[in-house]
């Protein structure tokens, strides 16, 4: 298994080189010069393209834009159909002529993708391109693009930021997700306010099959990814955890350890009442700090999971299998 | 290890060569250093849970080329166990590659204390029977475990509209983990175990696809191999008089390996819509060698047991289907119906054991889900907008008190545009769910009785509603004010013993407001009050009447109850004071976090006393996972020149922790009985004090 990995790493590695020296010895290096394009693509360069003026004509009054469009992605001329190798500013904003002789102004005909703009109108322009990317393939889906969010609500080309994101992930996913912001705050969380994770490790925010837009098929696949533990599967499942880990824990943060929705006991509680110890009243007497003769391992430190620690599944003997306890 | 980080290393210096002979080129670098001083107090495994902040310099570096071809390296932490490479590079519309190295601690408590030897192996052992109770004598260690991932992949799109992704990653997983065991079932001591974590995981992720209007198809396969180094805790159980050669097992997770092969697509069909579909299916399976003795307090040790096979093969398969129309016929109409299929059909042994005539089966639990649904989002004039929503799930399990769910979900969302600087959106949604609920079929005098009444809350039938609204307000290009309301109501209306009832209440209100050339200044506030309410069985080990929670009580049958509430509220404030414009920003900022948890318990005894010393008010519990967390931040920062910043500042960050079952640990509260415990201080005392001074330098090139 580990040799695998090392030899699929060299692989990688080799691919990649073999790849990068062949496009080097074909020539494929270089770009087709601007106005070439229509060499290949003569019918779409010249038709109906009517009041375009080129992009060196925004830059006279937008000059700061101008650069940061140079410097995006969307500026990379070696992207066959980026906007750089058709019509620059105006891929996106439409043709400017009548703006410049209705002498400019924000959306003054233009298209600005200002606030008054429709969400779908906007999101729109982006995807007369992206809709064939494998990220944008499922926005129709998305529960964002149902909400009315339009992709300029999270992108901006003119910022630079990684991904032409407006900010940095999470603060931005949190500017609308407040509730969410609160939780990760909360001392049992996933390491997101570390920066170690982002919203995007579990989320597509562009949509996917998954509920809440999860990238996965169902909640436990998803945590598997990191947790891959407490896949098992094992001789002794534990049914809620199999079906759902969010029966137990809240993944965007608990003030209770492990993110744990209740505290143990009471969250066990919740399911086991029986005779003996499952239905047995733990207060503050069961705590070390109280005076209980009998029962008080069951409540302090980890409580039930002082005893129950392979509450995720077992493959232990018999009873103490099937009870989690070994 | 170390190799593996020359490797990476050596690559990722190798690859710029292949780059600087492009004609035209752009390159960016910087380079930042951090100096740290820390003055500490407390407990530093809750201060860097997810950190590494200790006295010392800390490095990062930022490398980008930029030209037909193009380079993107960057590297934080250096040398520490936070410490992050990743190298992104390729062709523009050609090919990405990327190489990534990455550590993520996750430290749980420094300094816990065990009377084992062997802490950080798969054996456990003490000397002499019994083990010593004296902490002072017991060994040291941490529980902390740290994640080291490193990987690569390439994404091809020079064949478009053909595209091709494959990436590799492993990660190794180390470190100490708190388990625990009972010492002998029912009635034993609780003994905990530092649990060796050594996992591997390899994943291989391979995608191939065509994306070109009006078809979009992908073809994925993940494959994912878990291996754990150990697969038992050996440890001498100190509940036995047994030798040291008796060991006790506990069963650690095996090794499993899973795959999963997907196909996706969408297609265009007319009335601007497009149907899309994921048809997927995986397997789980793992190996595990299984156990036919178990250590009790007896001579010898061990007791034996009958097991049909002795080797348990797990093997789980899923599959999903889903079908989601999505369609935008008319300009005010959004349309999507969807269905969804997903089954998991477990297909592992069924292992028998026979321990003193019992015979005792494993059940292999499955499900399946049948989820379908349609959303309508309607415009109407003055930029309303309202998002209608049905679905229903079926759920069907094997399990015995409740095989099937059905849920039906309404919801409706108003959103409203009508000013350009407001957004308000409004939206309510309605769970019904019903259970089929099988009671046992035995006598009143049976244990299993009770579970006539017992309703588990994960399957139980509820009603749920849940009310949310928002407010978005920038009347002023430079004023920014949110607010977000959420309250969730979930009554498990038939459940008897069990979780009753749920509520949560939040809310959440920030500003930013920008003074000119002068200061930004930003505020938030957070409010969340959760209660949940349950009501519970005592019955004595051996009962065998009563079970019903009907039946009066008796001072040792008796109903209880239990209010949990949580209550947490955070605020902050931060300015930016632009001292000099673009060239002198000094920042400040504080931090407030801030829980209350709080549990109130009723004995329901009739006109039975309460156990001696205790009444309804002293058995409460006032700090359930109470803390507090302050921040307080200044930072100055200075633009030399362009290319050279300078930053200085202090942060004083103060974690104070109140629990109840954790105040006043104790190691070993006693060696014998239900109160009996060898414990190891696992989460106890997090509260700390820290005080940090940085000062930082940054350079671009």
């Amino acid at each position: 298994m580990r040799n695998w990995f090392i030899i699929f790493l060299s692989i990688l590695c080799a691919i990649f080189l073999a790849l990068d020296a062949r496009m080097r010895a074909s020539g494929a290096t270089s770009y087709v010069e601007p106005g070439n394009c229509q060499v290949c693509h003569e019918e779409k360069i010249t038709e109906g393209k009517t009041g375009y003026v080129g992009s060196e004509v925004c830059k006279v009054c937008h000059e700061k834009e101008y650069d940061s469009f140079l410097k995006s992605i969307h500026g990379k001329k070696g992207i066959p159909d980026s906007p750089a190798n058709r019509e620059g500013c105006e891929s996106c904003h439409g043709p400017g002529a009548e703006h410049i002789e209705k002498g400019g102004g924000k959306g003054v005909a233009i298209f600005s993708f200002g606030k008054k703009l429709e969400a779908k109108k906007k999101s729109s322009k982006c995807l007369s391109c992206h809709d064939e990317t494998k990220p944008l393939a499922f926005w129709d889906m998305s529960r964002h693009q149902l909400m009315d969010v339009s992709c300029d609500n999270c992108h901006s080309i003119h910022n630079g930021l990684e991904k032409n994101l407006k900010a940095v992930e999470p603060a931005l996913c949190f500017t609308c997700h407040r509730d969410i912001k609160s939780q990760t705050n909360k001392q049992s969380h996933h390491p997101l306010r570390e920066g170690k994770m982002k919203c995007v490790n579990c989320h597509d925010p562009m949509g996917s099959f998954g509920v809440k837009m999860l990238k996965a098929d169902s909640v436990n696949e998803l945590c598997y990814k990191c947790h891959a533990e407490k896949r098992g599967p094992f001789m002794w499942e534990h049914p809620p955890v199999e079906e759902k880990c969010l029966n137990c824990h809240i993944p965007h943060g608990s003030n209770h350890l492990k993110l744990l929705t209740k505290k143990v006991p009471l969250l066990c509680h919740s399911c086991h009442d029986n005779r003996g110890h499952p239905g047995t009243i733990h207060t503050s007497f069961e705590t070390f700090k109280g005076t209980a003769t009998s029962n008080k391992n069951r409540m302090f430190a980890r409580s039930c999971l002082n005893c129950h620690s392979n509450i995720h599944g077992s493959n232990g003997p018999s009873e103490r299998g099937s009870h989690w306890l070994r | 290890m170390r190799c593996r980080i020359i490797i990476f290393a050596v690559i990722f210096s190798i690859i710029p060569f292949f780059y600087v002979c492009a004609s035209e080129y752009e390159i960016e670098s910087d380079v930042g250093v951090t100096g740290i001083l820390l003055n500490f107090h407390g407990n530093k495994a809750k201060f860097n849970e997810y950190r590494d902040i200790e006295d010392g310099v800390y490095g990062r570096f930022h490398f980008k080329y930029d030209s037909n071809y193009f380079l993107d390296f960057k590297a934080s932490d250096i040398a520490y166990d936070t410490q992050y490479y990743r190298l992104e590079g390729g062709k523009w519309g050609s090919f990405k590659y990327h190489l990534e190295y990455k550590e993520i601690p996750h430290n749980f408590t420094f300094g816990a204390k065990s009377f084992y030897s062997g802490i950080g192996s798969n054996n456990l052992t003490f000397s002499a029977f019994p083990p010593n109770t004296d902490i002072r004598t017991w060994s040291t260690f941490d529980y902390s475990v740290e994640r080291k991932s490193y990987g690569g992949g390439i994404k091809l799109d020079m064949l478009r509209p053909l595209f091709f992704d494959i990436s590799i990653s492993r990660e190794e997983k180390d470190g100490v983990y708190p388990a625990g065991v009972a010492g002998t079932s029912p009635g034993g001591i609780a003994v905990e175990l530092p649990e060796p974590i050594n996992y591997t995981t390899d994943t291989l992720k391979f995608e191939v696809g065509y994306a070109k209007r009006p078809l979009f198809l992908s073809l994925s396969f993940f494959l994912s191999e878990f291996e754990n180094d150990n697969h038992n805790l050996n440890f001498r159980n100190p509940a036995t008089a047994n030798t040291a050669s008796t060991t006790d097992v506990l069963t650690l997770s095996p090794d499993n390996k899973y795959y999963k092969i997907a196909f996706k697509g969408n297609v265009k069909v007319p009335l601007n819509s497009k149907l899309s579909v994921n048809l997927a299916s995986s397997r789980t399976k793992s190996e595990a060698d299984l156990l036919d003795f178990f250590v009790d307090d007896v001579p010898g040790g061990r007791i034996p047991i009958t097991i049909s096979d002795k080797i348990f093969d797990g093997k789980i398969d899923t599959q999903s289907y889903d079908l989601v129309l999505t369609s935008n016929p008319f300009p005010f109409l959004d349309g999507k119906v969807f269905y969804k299929y997903y089954k998991r059909e477990n297909k592992s042994d069924e292992i028998r054991t026979i321990e003193d005539d019992e015979i005792l089966t494993n059940e292999l639990f499955g499900y399946r889900k049948n989820y379908y649904g349609i959303e309508i989002g309607l415009r109407f004039p003055a930029r309303l907008y309202l998002i209608t929503a049905y679905s229903h799930v079926k759920k069907e399990r094997k399990r015995e008190d409740v095989p099937e769910n059905k849920d039906d979900i309404y919801s409706f969302d108003l959103k409203w545009t009508g000013l350009d600087f407001m957004n308000i959106k409004v939206g309510y949604e309605k769970m019904h769910r019903t259970a089929e609920f099988h009671a046992p079929e035995v006598g009143p005098e049976e244990p299993d009785f009770i579970e006539t009444f017992v309703g588990r809350f994960d399957v139980a039938a509820k009603e749920r509603d849940t009310y949310r609204a928002s407010v978005e307000v920038s009347p002023i290009e430079s004023l920014n004010f949110g607010f977000g309301y959420k309250n969730k109501n979930t009554d498990y209306k038939d459940v008897i013993l069990g979780l009753r009832e749920s509520k949560s209440d939040e809310f959440n209100i920030d500003a930013d407001v920008t003074l000119g050339k002068i200061m930004k200044v930003a505020v938030y506030y957070d409010y969340e009050k959760i209660k949940h309410s349950q009501f519970q069985r005592q019955l004595p080990f051996n009962a065998t009447t009563g079970f019903d929670p009907g039946t009066p009580p008796t001072p040792s049958s008796f109903n209880w109850g239990a209010k949990e509430r949580d209550k947490n509220y955070n605020y902050g404030i931060g300015a930016d004071i632009y001292v000099i414009q673009k060239k002198f920003t000094v920042r400040l900022q504080h931090d407030y976090i801030r829980s209350d948890g709080a549990v109130d318990y009723t004995y329901f005894l009739g006109t039975n006393p309460l156990p001696p010393g205790r009444t309804q008010d002293n058995i409460d519990i006032s700090n359930w996972d109470d803390y507090r967390l302050r921040i307080y931040l200044i930072k100055a920062v200075y633009n030399a020149t362009k290319k050279l910043l300078l930053s200085a500042g202090f942060i004083h960050e103060r974690f104070s922790y109140s629990d109840a079952q954790l105040d006043g640990y104790e190691f070993v509260p006693a060696t014998a009985g239900t109160n009996g415990a060898f414990l190891t201080g696992a989460y106890r005392d997090q509260s700390y004090r820290a005080n940090i001074i940085f000062l930082g330098l940054a350079c671009r090139f």
